[in-house]
């Protein structure tokens, strides 16, 4: 911008939106790209910049130099050792296995949580703190309680159920690790819900309770469809976040016992910046984004003609 | 649940005290144990059968995680992190939501769905990059490269927050401020910063929450002792041979409070944003 049109610019933006619209209007546009140009660029720089690297680095002859990475051309061996990598093949099944049963506990567990909330007549607002504990917690903090609570010797879970070694054994470790997120993330989708079914008609219950509908009909009859949109807005939330999965069994297990808690973001991280494969472990990372993605486009797909449906 | 007969009333109530009573249960256990065990001797925290209550109540993990195991470097270093990268999400967002809100932009719509595509893309997708590119800058183990990377992540959900408020308020409300003569910066400061208060204090707490919670960028980037974050810390706590429980707790309670109370004072504008999308919806 010229020191000459600077002075010029800036008086009629303070002068009163009368007589000329298109002129006023290509003024906004411009003061709305200048307002939101500082958060775009930062977000291109440190978002956008790294996703870009990162799949021509999954696409690279990597090799570790002294002071950092060196790229020599290009290459589809990355994906080819992934795809055919057998600890690849079980960590994908691991985060897909963990995500589908973690998803549908927490859905199961929140909406009960929901629907007793939506009936308690006192208190409502203290149970909303309890449960905003749980979500506010950084998850290493989990991930150590818990570790403490299946401790080998002297854990709580240990004394009371008489298993020993939980975290050391594959399927008790899987189970564990699955109550601790559980326990963390249960009170997020009772939230969701409880918000959603505040906000349901009251006179379909009414009508229904008129025609003698019981209980549990009434539910599956008229919350659940009418909750959909929620439902799957908590899923959609519950799912990107369950598959991106790695500081609970970074500090629970470190992936362990061998690879039973290996997720995929683990997998890419190990590759990474334990074993200096930067182009296999960009691989990973790459096409755990690209199944992230695929599933947000098939949900929100799935969603959006839901709504549409219901309108 | 069965048909609501004024005579059954009573039963009703107390099945919906009793189911109440064992979510506060499922909750609250796991957090008394985290506190019990806090204020636990070390023998005690490794005693089994285990303490119930601890006695006697000790405050030794409590003075060494901060003498021996360096929490309050860490808990600076959360703080000073979190609240400068909270700021400018905050700063950068209000401007950018008003934008995108209020000011007839082309491509609009592109633009928010690929923020909102962004904001869902895995950390471990960009780490490596990222790392090497605050490695050639030498920031790595500094402030700002994590204040940049959190700022940045945070955004575009704080730009969904925002606009949304913005679009709720009257046209009507700008224009009086243009008949006085404001400049555009000074018509966001005076006039509609007061009205998207709320949707402001919904963005900060949803970003102070996720900078004070966030592990993987943490322990990839800062991993020297003098500029840990306290998840970092926590987690590095112990050796391979030996987790230190007691400090553990005592740290993790400290780093509790302060996202507990600004949660429980901010609760409302937490349940608005985790329900916003349904709302709009």
């Amino acid at each position: 911008m010229t020191t000459i049109s600077t002075p010029a610019e800036q008086v009629p933006v303070s002068a009163p939106l009368v007589g000329r619209p298109d002129v006023n209007r290509k003024r906004m546009a411009r003061l709305g790209w200048s307002f939101s140009a500082p958060a775009l660029a930062l977000i291109a720089a440190v978002t956008i910049f790294p996703i870009v690297y990162s799949v021509i680095m999954s696409l690279s002859n990597v090799t570790v130099t002294g002071n950092g990475i060196a790229l020599n051309g290009f290459t589809w061996s990355n994906y080819s050792t992934v795809l055919s990598n057998p600890t690849w093949h079980y960590a994908l099944g691991f985060t897909l296995i963990y995500t589908l049963i973690t998803v549908v506990v927490e859905l199961i567990l929140g909406t009960a949580i929901a629907l007793v909330l939506q009936r308690l007549t006192a208190g409502r607002g203290w149970m909303m703190a309890l449960l905003l504990i749980p979500w506010s917690m950084i998850t290493v903090i989990n991930a150590q309680l818990w570790a403490y609570i299946y401790q080998g010797t002297y854990g709580v879970a240990t004394y009371l159920f008489g298993i020993q070694n939980i975290l050391g054994t594959s399927t008790p470790a899987i189970i564990g690790l699955m109550i601790a997120d559980i326990w963390k993330t249960t009170p997020f989708v009772a939230i969701i819900v409880l918000a959603g079914l505040v906000m349901l008609p009251g006179d379909i219950y009414e009508a229904a309770e008129v025609d003698g509908s019981s209980g549990w009909s009434t539910f599956w009859r008229i919350t659940v469809p009418l909750l959909r949109p929620t439902l799957a807005l908590a899923v959609l939330f519950r799912v990107l976040q369950a598959f991106g999965l790695f500081d609970l069994p970074w500090v629970m297990t470190n992936g362990g016992p061998g690879t039973a808690t290996t997720s995929l973001a683990i997998l890419g991280y190990k590759a990474m910046f334990q074993n200096l494969h930067f182009g296999t472990g960009a691989a990973v990372a790459t096409t755990t984004a690209l199944l992230v993605l695929l599933g947000c486009l098939l949900s929100l797909r799935t969603f959006r003609v839901q709504v549409g449906k219901e309108n | 649940m069965r048909k609501r007969k004024r005579t059954g009333w009573r039963r009703v109530i107390n099945g919906i005290n009793i189911s109440t009573f064992l979510v506060v249960v499922f909750i609250g256990a796991p957090l008394y144990w985290l506190i019990a065990s806090s204020f636990k001797t070390p023998v005690n925290i490794g005693a089994s059968p285990p303490q119930l209550f601890p006695n006697p109540v000790s405050g030794a993990n409590y003075s060494q995680a901060f003498n021996q195991y360096n929490f309050g470097q860490y808990f600076i270093n959360s703080l000073i992190v979190t609240v400068l990268a909270t700021a400018l999400v905050l700063i950068l967002g209000t401007l950018a939501g008003y934008a995108l809100g209020r000011l007839p932009m082309r491509g609009k719509f592109t633009l928010m769905v690929s923020l909102l595509i962004i904001s869902v893309f895995p950390a471990i997708a960009v780490i490596a990059p990222l790392y090497t590119l605050l490695k050639d800058l030498g920031w790595l183990n500094s402030y700002q490269g994590l204040i940049i990377p959190y700022t940045a992540f945070n955004l575009p959900f704080a730009i969904w927050i925002l606009r949304n408020y913005m679009l709720g308020i009257p046209k009507e409300m700008e224009e009086t401020g243009r008949i006085d003569g404001a400049g555009p910066l000074r018509t966001v400061w005076s006039i509609i910063l007061p009205m998207a208060l709320p949707g402001i204090f919904t963005a900060a707490i949803f970003c102070f929450t996720a900078c004070w919670t966030e592990f993987l960028m943490a322990l990839t980037f800062n991993s020297a002792n003098n500029f840990k974050t306290i998840p970092v810390g926590i987690a590095t706590f112990g050796t391979a041979l030996e987790v230190p429980f007691g400090p553990i707790f005592a740290a993790s309670v400290v780093a509790v409070v302060p996202i507990g109370i600004l949660v429980f004072i901010f609760r409302k504008f937490v349940i608005s944003g985790l329900t916003s999308g349904a709302v709009k919806g």
